[in-house]
């Protein structure tokens, strides 16, 4: 089996999962929700194959191309939702976070991105570029999951009926979306920032150099230290912590597309 | 004095520097940084003025950009300040005594099983908590008994600790933007140059460039040995990610190139009455063909391509296009001078003959390679090493290992207190510990 067939399967399965998700909404049920959950499984394995076939094939890190970050930030977010969902039980936001994950898993399938294995430029070979690009994806996909949640709280008006269970439910996103920064954000402080200095230094000669894909990271990181501050000391909660959380993935967004197609600098290697 | 301390120390100034140092570093990657006046006089046309005004081409070293990260720094550095009192406070603290946390009333019954426990069986107590990963402190002279279980002692200062990593990272950002230096070398094989201001010198003693199957280049290598009052005081392959140190320096293996203006081309002369004949000649030196012609190389350029005014340059360092400009002469009458071009030997517009027999081709070329190395010095950079140490250090302890304390005090003849604090999620806390506790029914 090679390694896009894999990808491929573990999208269906994810698509299903998400579908079967939209379903209970309007059919509740336990015996729907464990299958679900038990298919999420099953597809985060081919994933997991999947990388490792292609790191095995190409003989380096499984993020060194669009097609390949994008599905390892796919499997990122997969592994959040299922660590959230047996932590938290995420309830309705569930089937969101997967739509996100089926969109990250059209993107990186479709023909659009190369799929050969390209050989890497000098300074990308370096076994910091697992341990920076790892832990910075995996910190976005954590961030992912606030987005989803704060994005929900931001939709989701008040509802006349059902006041308090509406509350209730958003309230819980809230929560969610905290949680999940409480996670992101030492990641990609770690990963992002903390990695990527010392890769730099290594490869450049220099920790820090204003490159527009550094700044962006520093600006995504920005926002959410203002998330953290003014939730911590004004108690900002709600509406307003949603839309720094919101933005603050949004710059993150900009800092993994945009940078490359829009802005130059040393970090646009395609 | 006290309300420039407040101001310093206040979280509003914190917010409202992070909103502004967000909004310049987005306008700092909008505009190109670092060009020339020309380059924003085309790019950006009703601009230029602003952007010169305001200082935006150097945005991350202007005065304004600067100003602010110090004030940020300050602001880091008060803040923190001023959290400092309470947390030792918190640290130091009698196990009896309420610092305004948690404070509770027990119910009666809840009130009768923790009092009967520490009268009657308060190891259990501390070894329950001990479990539990707490460290326990029991007092009991006569007039009173005293429980404190606590864990997280780092994640008490994780922010401070967050806060304090920051300041160190800034100021090493600053000692470096201050004190660092580099330079840049280009070395040919058996070159040897000595480091401006420096008391030692780098040879490069072999240069090897390896490609990809594809023709892209995989790997730069240099040999390189530093030298110190003529003795070789190290020798060192250099790659890209694997630099040399050498004392406070580091050197990097930054890119490559050829050296073209001392290029060696292989030319096929053909004259009428004898047959073609291959000669090896190189750039700059002239070459003695029979006849008495004389053959000098004037100069050669890898991507030849002409300016508006008609002038021959190069576009690039690829060897994309490559030309040579030619002088052949006879008795000292020149019979030949202009350009021959590699890829198009019967392109004959860019030169005068006044030999019509006299044929040249351009059929090989080859160049010195040179390595170009960086020679850097950044004492900043222990201090951002450390910095992030610390910001990670207090990230993982302000996250994940939050303060939590429990106290339980009881004074003779009276029902005890119990005081829960955690710096994080009080109300979770409360739930963890009134299920440790078997106390369902605590009232608040
Ligand atoms: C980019 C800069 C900053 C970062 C990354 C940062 C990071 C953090 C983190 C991770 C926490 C702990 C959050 C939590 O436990 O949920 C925190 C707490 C805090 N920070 Fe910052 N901080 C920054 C700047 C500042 C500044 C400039 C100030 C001062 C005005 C400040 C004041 C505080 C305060 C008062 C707390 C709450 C401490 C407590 O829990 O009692 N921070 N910060």
């Amino acid at each position: 089996m090679n390694e896009f067939g894999l990808l491929l399967m573990a999208f269906v399965l994810y698509l299903l999962v998400m579908l079967s998700g939209f379903v209970s909404f309007f059919k509740p049920g336990q015996k729907i929700y464990r299958f679900s959950y038990y298919l999420a499984l099953v597809g985060l394995i081919l994933h997991s194959l999947s990388l490792l076939v292609r790191t095995v094939q190409s003989r380096q890190a499984p993020f060194t191309s669009m097609y390949e970050s994008i599905s390892f930030l796919a499997w990122g977010c997969v592994l959040a939702v299922i660590i959230f969902e047996r932590k938290y039980r995420l309830e309705k936001t569930g089937p969101y976070l997967w739509l996100v994950i089926v969109a990250l898993m059209a993107l990186a399938s479709s023909p659009a991105l190369p799929k050969e294995v390209r050989p890497l430029v000098p300074a990308l070979q370096s076994y910091w570029l697992w341990l920076h690009v790892s832990v910075t994806l995996l910190g976005e996909a954590f961030l992912a999951v606030a987005f989803v949640a704060s994005l929900l709280y931001l939709f989701s008006g008040e509802k006349a009926e059902g006041q308090n269970e509406a509350a209730a439910r958003k309230e819980k996103l809230d929560l969610m979306a905290y949680r999940a920064v409480a996670v992101g954000f030492p990641l990609f402080t770690l990963g992002a920032l903390v990695f990527g200095m010392i890769w730099a230094s290594k490869a450049w000669g220099r920790y820090w150099g204003w490159d527009p894909k550094e700044v962006w990271s520093l600006i995504t990181w920005l926002f959410y230290a203002l998330y953290l501050h003014t939730r911590l000391v004004y108690g900002w909660k709600g509406k307003k912590s949603a839309l720094i959380a919101v933005l603050g993935f949004l710059a993150a967004l900009f800092t993994f597309f945009g940078v490359n197609y829009l802005l130059s600098g040393l970090h646009s290697y395609t | 004095m006290a309300s420039a301390w407040r101001f310093l120390s206040s979280l509003q100034l914190a917010i409202v520097l992070l909103i502004l140092i967000i909004l310049l570093s987005i306008v700092g990657t909008l505009i190109p940084q670092e060009q020339t006046p020309d380059f924003y006089r085309q790019y950006l046309p009703g601009l230029a003025g602003l952007v010169s005004f305001l200082q935006f081409d150097h945005l991350f070293r202007s005065p304004l950009f600067l100003s602010l990260v110090f004030l940020f720094l300050l602001n880091l550095f008060f803040c923190s300040v001023k959290q400092l009192p309470a947390r030792f406070k918190r640290l130091r603290a009698r196990a009896d005594e309420n610092l305004g946390y948690g404070a509770s009333q027990l119910d009666k019954k809840a009130s009768l099983k923790l009092g009967e426990w520490l009268e009657n069986n308060p190891l259990q107590l501390v070894s329950l908590f001990r479990q539990h990963g707490y460290r326990v402190r029991l007092e009991q002279p006569s007039e009173q008994k005293s429980f404190l279980a606590r864990k997280g002692l780092l994640g008490l200062f994780g922010p401070e600790l967050v806060h304090l990593g920051l300041i160190i990272i800034i100021a090493g950002g600053l000692v470096s933007a201050i004190f660092s230096q580099r330079l840049t070398l280009a070395l040919v094989e058996g070159q040897s140059e000595q480091v401006a201001g420096q008391d030692f010198s780098l040879r490069l003693d072999r240069f090897t460039t390896e490609y990809y199957p594809d023709g892209s280049v995989k790997d730069w290598k240099s040999l390189v040995a530093v030298i110190e009052n003529g003795q070789v005081r190290r020798q060192q392959v250099v790659e890209v990610n694997h630099p040399l140190k050498h004392d406070r320096w580091r050197i990097f293996q930054v890119s490559y190139g050829q050296d073209w203006d001392r290029a060696w081309l292989e030319l096929e002369v053909s004259q009428e009455s004898s047959p073609a004949r291959v000669v090896q000649v190189k750039t700059g030196e002239v070459t003695p063909l029979q006849n008495g012609l004389q053959l000098r190389v004037v100069s050669f350029l890898p991507d030849f391509q002409l300016d508006a005014s008609g002038q021959a340059y190069s576009r690039s360092p690829q060897p994309a296009n490559p030309a040579a400009l030619l002088e052949i002469t006879e008795g000292g009458q020149a019979v030949f001078s202009g350009w021959v071009f590699y890829r198009y030997p019967e392109l004959k517009h860019y030169r005068r003959q006044s030999r019509n027999d006299l044929e040249v081709r351009l059929k090989n070329f080859e160049a010195p390679p040179f390595s170009v190395l960086e020679v850097s010095s950044d004492p900043g950079a222990g201090l951002v090493w450390l910095g992030s140490a610390l910001l990670v250090l207090g990230l993982l302890a302000a996250f994940y290992f939050p303060y939590q304390e429990v106290r339980l005090v009881q004074r003779a003849g009276q029902p005890p207190t119990l005081l829960v604090y955690a710096r994080k999620n009080q109300a979770a806390f409360w739930q963890e510990i009134k299920n440790l506790l078997g106390l369902k029914s605590i009232k608040e």
